[in-house]
């Protein structure tokens, strides 16, 4: 018997294992989630998450941003709209364009889904 | 009770003072010190990101224990507690620890500018406005200019925003006082010509103008050609240098004369009131008897 076999059988399991935990229904989101809390914490909490008086606009907070029907600015709640927001900034907002990639703005969308 | 016993009672009680702060957030720190300055106990730490504070950049930091601006050298890295007040404005670094001396006065630290001294005249370089028209410091004389620098890009709230949000206060102010306002203006230049076009200059006034543009004519929002910009920057005293895909920069603000000379500098701290009453009298102030003040040398 080839030597070599067990392994050989454990990697097949460890292939087969990692394969259904990345089409796991919902396993792909948890994990934009979580980098989008991060991307969250660096970009956006040190704004939407500390009041600052000495800020022309307070930043408003970001809890239930989509189980509103609008935004604060009055715009649609959809995911096109937070996009353009992000990206190109609003009011006193900067633009983050320079700052996160679409990939980034994905993952914060879908943190922003979940965060009630 | 003895000394030995006051001493520790004491040195308990600041601690636990120092740990009980009300409402202060503590947040981890990692990074590499580029500068430090013991006249303002500042040092400039390269940092790695810091979850719910602030993603990765170069920034100066406010130390506590002054003898830690006197042990660390540019080079050394560093591990500490930021601590952020409870209305957020002011943080400082504390329980500053050495993690590594190898790369000591190694690290390329950006030389700093030798800027006019207050007194002297203000250079007359080219700049572009929000209109796109070219604007000249010189074009303001007869009225004290309050000039300051940001770029629109700028996400920490205590920099850039606070800068203009602070200016825009000024100018709320001022516009109550129709002989001030006339004989003041305000002017903030961009050090990101690339990216701050004239279009972006002013959509970036019209948010702190609540979207008035009659305001533009007492605020300017201007940036100039790269070699221009670093030639005003040199004069002002403000260090910027590109990182990664963001820009690291000091704060400046200058109070220049009707008569087109530096009054004072400002870097860190400082109050819209304060800007405000120093604009107001350097406006009001006869030709001759304005008062030259030495600024905190950042």
């Amino acid at each position: 018997m080839n030597r070599y076999l067990p392994l050989s059988l454990w990697c097949w399991w460890l292939l087969v294992g990692a394969s259904v935990l990345a089409f796991w229904p919902g396993c792909g989101d948890r994990q934009a989630e979580h980098r989008g809390e991060e991307l969250f914490q660096q970009n956006c909490a040190t704004c939407h998450e500390a009041p600052n008086p000495e800020l022309k606009k307070q930043p408003p907070k970001l809890e239930g941003l989509f189980q509103s029907k609008t935004l604060p600015s009055g715009a649609l709640a959809t995911d096109e709209q937070v996009r353009k927001t992000i990206i190109k900034g609003v009011g006193t907002m900067p633009a983050f364009d320079q700052r996160l990639s679409t990939e980034d703005v994905n993952d914060l969308l879908a943190y922003l889904h979940q965060l009630k | 009770m003895d000394l030995k016993k006051l001493l520790y009672l004491g040195l308990g009680g600041a601690v636990l003072i120092a740990a009980c702060q009300p409402g202060a957030k503590r947040y981890q720190l990692r990074g590499q010190v580029l500068d430090k300055n013991p006249a303002t106990n500042e040092i400039t730490v390269n940092h790695e990101a810091i979850p719910g504070f602030m993603s990765a950049m170069t920034m100066p930091y406010k130390v506590k224990d002054s003898a830690v601006v006197q042990e660390v050298e540019p080079g050394d890295k560093i591990a500490a507690e930021v601590v952020v007040a409870k209305n957020g404005n002011d943080y400082w670094l504390e329980d500053v620890r050495i993690t590594d001396e190898s790369g000591r006065k190694t690290t390329p630290v950006p030389a700093p500018a030798q800027r006019i001294a207050a007194g002297e005249r203000v250079p007359n370089l080219p700049l572009i406005n929000q209109d796109g028209k070219t604007i000249h410091l010189d074009d303001f004389k007869g009225k004290a200019v309050l000039m300051t620098f940001i770029y629109t890009r700028c996400p920490m709230p205590n920099f850039c925003p606070r800068l203009s949000s602070q200016f825009a206060k000024i100018h709320d102010d001022l516009e109550k006082i129709p002989d001030a306002y006339a004989k003041t203006h305000l002017l903030t230049v961009s050090f990101d010509p690339n990216y701050d076009t004239p279009p972006v200059l002013r959509h970036y006034g019209l948010a702190y103008l609540d979207n008035d543009a009659s305001g533009f004519a007492q605020w300017d929002f201007a940036s100039a050609a790269p070699s221009d910009l670093r030639k005003l920057a040199d004069a002002f005293g403000l260090v910027y240098f590109e990182q990664g895909n963001q820009i690291a920069h000091s704060m400046d603000i200058v109070l220049i004369s009707p008569q087109g000379r530096i009054l004072k500098y400002w870097a860190a701290d400082w109050t819209a009131a304060e800007l405000e009453d120093a604009l107001r009298t350097a406006a009001t102030a006869p030709p001759g008897v304005q008062t030259v003040q030495t600024g905190r040398v950042q």
